[in-house]
């Protein structure tokens, strides 16, 4: 039986030879042994670097905006939350539906590459990886390591909440159950029980780290104005000066910005240099949407109308 | 120059009076990050680390810096300048970020511009070193003339050796600051601890994993500035963020704008920069000469393998690793001067 890596090259080598699309974009091994990386596939003999595994942590729905204008179609390998970046990007018009592939592969969990490597003795080789259900066995020429689940998967895929792509074209392997979803308010509700005071006091602390490097906006699936708010000089809304009060601009404006179609990917949390948080703002923002108004994840289906960018004029106007 | 031994019990005693006696800036645990940031006293420092999360740049350039503030009031105006920088200490600095001060120098002190700015904390800072005492995955400061154990640019090297501190006295500088403290410095015999050291940096050469190899990849840039490898899949995968240039240790690109409170009063300000920015080369009148992800990619990697050598004869990058651990895409240098290296052998 082949693995779901050879799956994947097969299918992708099908679309490329039968030129259903002009590119692939899918993972390849990166440059550390817990490590994959974006690869852009554009003929039959080049899918030998598809890979697949639990070190694929990017949200590659992202790169699809960037081949609205290629002359074919493009496909894209999905997880569970990335294709909810597919649907989202689908209902905001950003996309074509007849230009896009979905290649969708349910996910046991992606695991926090540098902890993974900070075990594996240095310039080690991978030879495979096993999912044994709680935990992943990491088979290398250095030996078998093993990583429990709980321990070392990125927190957003302890509570998944889409394990199986919620849209998808070709499915590469089995479907996998949903486990531990209703834990997913957990951190935000402790933050929750905090006075005021003390809630300022913790994003104060984290927002001074803020280097304002923006990459958990570019790296964000829905953040796609062509020109941020933030890069404008003329006005200035935000100076470039690095400050708590900038910075505290910045990420309120950034979370709200995508307040009712942030997928929840938790891309801009994986990526923070400075081990920002920041997946709890949006993970509060999703909590009150879904208590205020009943509104499930951004994404998880197609044709969803985020709260707070539809119109109904039976909408209440209590605060008028 | 002469050797000293520091007994690890006393190296708090020193940081105390290090921090009364100066700004001291060392590396501290913040939650889950290491960063080098002033601190009061020993008690806040952190030792036992790898690299730290940023580097320490910051002490010579810091990420934002006001170098006036101005007050025009109808027929006079004011500048006011900050006083000049005070003393300080770097302590605990790695090797390949104290080499990487070094690739400042020639910047913000050649011959033809001089920045007053960081001239002042240049010359009145002092940097203790740290010698590695173990080799990341990501580490190549080997490759680029540096070493775990390096001495260069530090006025101080320590070393750690069991329950000791090893101590190099490099200049002049380090000289003065170990006679001001000879309680602590102790005079002793150190032609073992030499020995040690040596060991130890010979031990810890042999555990580098990346091969990296410079010969040959600026000639081939000198000759050719387009090549169709830099239109290939790290420029796909690029997202724009600065994350490598605020990382680096030697990236030092800024942005001078005034920071006006809506009348005529305010402070002109320099902050970090970073060509990784669609608008970092953006022209008043709309052009961009480096317009898409290609060439500002080319820009970066250009200016560490090439464009640093054209002009200071030095090596832009020094192997720290900090790019390769942070890049939320996974674009590697020393992939990228492997493959060059690959594209200048095939010519």
């Amino acid at each position: 039986m082949m693995n779901l890596a050879q799956q994947l090259q097969e299918q992708a080598k099908k679309l490329l030879e039968e030129k259903k699309v002009d590119l692939v974009i899918g993972f390849g091994q990166g440059t550390e042994l817990a490590r994959n990386t974006p690869v852009f596939i554009d003929s039959p003999e080049g899918v030998s670097a598809l890979t697949w595994g639990p070190f694929c942590a990017n949200n590659l729905a992202k790169y699809l905006s960037d081949y609205n204008n290629a002359p074919g179609g493009t496909a894209v390998v999905v997880k569970g939350c990335d294709a909810r970046s597919v649907n989202r990007l689908l209902d905001d018009n950003q996309i074509l539906r007849e230009k896009v592939v979905v290649i969708g592969v349910p996910c046991p969990g992606q695991l926090e590459w540098q902890k993974v490597s900070a075990e594996i003795k240095p310039g080690s080789t991978l030879k495979e990886v096993v999912d044994n259900g709680d935990s992943y066995t990491v088979k290398t020429d250095s030996g078998d390591y093993s990583f429990s689940k709980k321990d070392y998967l990125l927190h957003r895929c302890l509570v998944c909440e889409n394990p199986n792509p919620v849209i998808s074209d070709i499915t590469i392997g089995k479907e996998l159950p949903v486990k531990n979803y209703e834990e997913r308010f957990a951190e935000v509700q402790d933050l929750e029980k905090l006075a005021v005071n003390e809630k300022s006091a913790y994003w104060d602390k984290q927002f001074t780290r803020c280097l304002r490097c923006y990459a958990c906006r570019n790296v964000c699936s829905v953040c796609t104005c062509e020109v941020c708010v933030f890069d404008q000089m003329m006005p200035m809304w935000v100076s470039k000066r690095t400050n708590l009060s900038e910075n505290t601009a910045f990420h309120i404006t950034r979370a709200f910005h995508v307040a009712g179609r942030c997928v929840d990917c938790g891309e801009c949390d994986r990526v923070c240099p400075m081990d920002i948080p920041l997946r709890k703002l949006n993970v509060k923002i999703h909590k009150d949407l879904g208590d205020l108004f009943n509104s499930p994840t951004p994404g998880t289906e197609p044709g969803l109308i985020s709260p707070l960018g539809g119109f109904s004029p039976g909408d209440p106007e209590e605060f008028m | 120059m002469e050797s000293r031994v520091v007994n690890k019990g006393q190296i708090s005693e020193l940081l105390d009076k290090l921090a009364k006696d100066y700004n001291l800036f060392a590396p501290v645990k913040d939650e889950t990050m290491t960063l080098f940031r002033r601190v009061s006293g020993a008690q806040d420092v952190l030792l036992d680390y790898n690299n730290s999360d940023i580097s320490p740049k910051g002490c010579f350039l810091p990420q934002n810096e006001k170098t006036f503030s101005y007050m025009y009031t109808g027929d006079s105006l004011e500048i006011n300048k900050p006083e000049g920088a005070q003393k300080t200490v770097l302590f605990g600095a790695r090797p390949c970020d104290i080499k990487a001060v070094l690739t400042f120098d020639p910047v913000f002190e050649g011959v033809k511009f001089g920045d007053e700015y960081y001239s002042s904390k240049r010359e009145n800072s002092i940097i203790i070193g740290l010698s590695c005492t173990k080799v990341l995955s990501t580490c190549f400061c080997y490759a680029m003339g540096g070493g775990p154990c390096d001495i260069t640019g530090s006025d101080l090297l320590l070393t750690e050796i069991g329950d000791k501190y090893y101590v190099e006295v490099i200049t002049e500088k380090g000289q003065a600051l170990v006679d001001a403290y000879s309680q602590i410095f102790a005079k002793q015999d150190t032609a073992q601890l030499a020995k040690d050291k040596d060991e130890l940096a010979k031990k810890l050469s042999g555990e580098f994993v990346r091969k990296v190899d410079l010969t040959g990849v600026k000639e081939l840039m000198d000759n050719n500035f387009e090549l169709p490898y830099w239109s290939g899949d790290d420029q796909k995968k690029c997202i724009s963020c600065g994350i490598c240039t605020y990382v680096c240790p030697t990236c030092h690109c800024f942005d001078i704008f005034d920071y006006t409170t809506g009348d005529f009063t305010g402070d002109r300000i320099r902050c970090w920069d970073s060509c990784m920015y669609p608008e970092y080369t953006l022209e008043a009148g709309g052009h961009n000469p480096r317009p898409t992800r290609k060439e500002r990619i080319r820009n970066r990697f250009m200016h560490k393998i090439k464009y640093h050598l054209d002009r200071y004869n030095m090596v832009g990058c020094v192997g720290c690793g900090r790019c390769v651990i942070k890049c939320p895409v996974n674009i590697d240098i020393t992939k990228i001067i492997n493959d060059l290296k690959e594209v200048a052998q095939n010519a």
